[in-house]
């Protein structure tokens, strides 16, 4: 699966998951919320059932004249009895802070019930009943709320992904059929260009041509065709090829580059300084590093002025590719990164060098700096 | 003189003030086991209705002083049975101190017991 693919089926997932179960949890919080109003009030209803037995036996004690009254108790449930002026008369528990503007109410975990009396047996006009409220019910409640939400993510998640692939589905065959364009297309660039190349080059050795200049374009213009060629083979083989990572001397290969860029610049007249120190190796794919070292050439060749400078420095630390060129306006340095973006509009391309810069940065954590003053100059610095 | 005086009315109040469970047994109580009349029925009665001993007290100095068939607690048929209440013939402060006594002494609070 390309890249791209991937980020838009986690764009899609994290999008469709996400309102998913934002929908699911507030459905199951008011679900669970509800049947846990409805178990607190058959716990209540049973406080309510409780007291009116109580009341029945105060009805009992009132009529009793035996020395001692056996106030009612049952497991459980907790009461106490209180006259007109809420003054405790006797129970099981002396209640603090009872809540006498309310019929029913919860305090930490216990449920409070006050019933009313009348006719005021034993002087009682207040019956208070408590009793701590039954986990159990609330406990499985939870459970299969939790339960309900942990299958419902994970069939959701099932059903994204088989969504996901499907909406893909298109846009796969789409680069898919892209694919197979560039490649068929480059393929038969191929043969000809090379014909090409080889045929100037033979010429050139063999017989004494008298249009050299006219000859030296046709190089320079079947190079660029072939870099384009690489370039596109490059991109498109760029998420499945399988890279041989070896130690690369950088330092020869960059000498390589700039021969094999040399008739481009001398076409351009530009005055090439080099600053390169001998053998650096970097632990690299050789195809990568001449992408990379190909496109930073071409593009300060490209966007150099005739007649102009290009400064080459490369370290054990950077590489630095500096020309006296046309220069980046500071707006669009931000937006240099951006796939398929020029940094001038007045010259060709297909913007492809710079996003093949930038693949080959990030894979390897190179680090990417470029600094550049309008009409003046443009530096690009890879460190490693 | 004057301390001779106040000495004789201290001990004068003294012996006159007599503690309020004597005041009812002997202004209320004495009468009723004598007549068998259920106090602590009467008082249970009065409970049932008015739950508070503030309020208790409030009624039945009313009634005490003016005990009528019409305005007592107990049901017409009680005094079938029992001869109806003649008015007391005490002062509102030794009344008040027997009623006190008298809740005092019935009170469901004593009686109420958890096993």
């Amino acid at each position: 699966m390309l890249s791209s693919e991937k980020r838009s089926l986690l764009r899609f997932l994290a999008i469709y998951l996400s309102s998913t179960f934002i929908l699911f949890f507030l459905a199951t919080f008011i679900f669970y919320t509800f049947q846990k109003h409805q178990i607190i009030d058959t716990q209540n209803t049973q406080l309510a059932i409780k007291s009116e037995q109580i009341t029945q036996q105060l009805r009992l004690l009132n009529e009793n004249f035996e020395a001692s009254l056996v106030y009612p108790q049952y497991d459980s449930y907790d009461s106490a009895i209180y006259n007109l002026d809420k003054a405790y008369i006797f129970g099981t528990t002396k209640y603090i802070n009872i809540q006498w503007n309310k019929e029913y109410y919860q305090e930490e975990n216990r449920l409070f019930y006050i019933h009313t009396v009348q006719p005021y047996y034993l002087g009682a006009a207040h019956l208070v009943v408590s009793q701590t409220i039954n986990q159990k019910p609330l406990n499985q409640l939870f459970n299969m709320s939790a339960l309900f939400l942990l299958i419902a993510g994970m069939l959701f998640t099932l059903l994204g992904l088989f969504l996901g692939k499907l909406f893909i589905a298109p846009m796969k065959e789409s680069i898919h059929t892209m694919n197979k364009f560039i490649e068929d297309t480059t393929h038969e660039l191929n043969t000809p260009i090379s014909t090409i190349l080889a045929n100037i080059e033979l010429l050139d050795s063999i017989h004494d041509c008298s249009g050299k200049q006219e000859m030296r374009r046709i190089e320079i213009a079947s190079k660029t065709l072939s870099r384009l060629y690489e370039d596109l083979t490059y991109l498109k083989l760029n998420h499945n090829y399988h890279r041989e990572i070896e130690q690369l001397n950088i330092s020869q290969l960059l000498e390589e580059r700039i021969e094999f860029f040399n008739t481009l610049l001398e076409a351009k007249n530009i005055q090439v300084t080099k600053d390169i120190d001998a053998d650096i190796i970097l632990e690299m794919d050789k195809n990568d590093a001449i992408r990379l070292l190909d496109n930073l050439l071409s593009n300060a060749i490209k966007y150099n002025r005739k007649s102009g400078d290009l400064e080459l420095t490369l370290t054990q630390k950077k590489l630095k590719v500096k020309n006296s060129g046309l220069g980046i306006k500071e707006d669009n340095i931000k937006e240099i990164h951006n796939r398929f973006r020029r940094a001038n509009s007045s010259e060709g391309g297909f913007g492809i060098g710079l996003d093949i810069i930038g693949q080959v940065v990030k894979r390897y954590g190179f680090e990417f700096q470029i600094t550049s003053t309008y009409n003046q100059h443009t530096e690009v610095n890879i460190s490693w | 003189m004057v301390k001779l005086l106040t000495t004789t009315l201290l001990l004068t109040t003294l012996i006159q003030a007599e503690k309020p469970s004597v005041l009812l047994q002997k202004n209320c109580m004495a009468c009723h086991i004598k007549q068998k009349i259920p106090s602590e029925l009467i008082y249970r009665r009065y409970l049932l209705k008015y739950s508070t001993h503030t309020a208790i007290k409030e009624q039945l100095l009313s009634y005490l002083k003016a005990p009528k068939k019409e305005t007592s607690i107990m049901p017409k048929q009680f005094f079938l049975k029992f001869p109806e209440k003649a008015a007391l013939d005490l002062n509102e402060t030794v009344l008040k101190k027997s009623i006190d006594a008298y809740l005092d002494y019935f009170d469901v609070k004593n009686k109420l017991i958890l096993k």
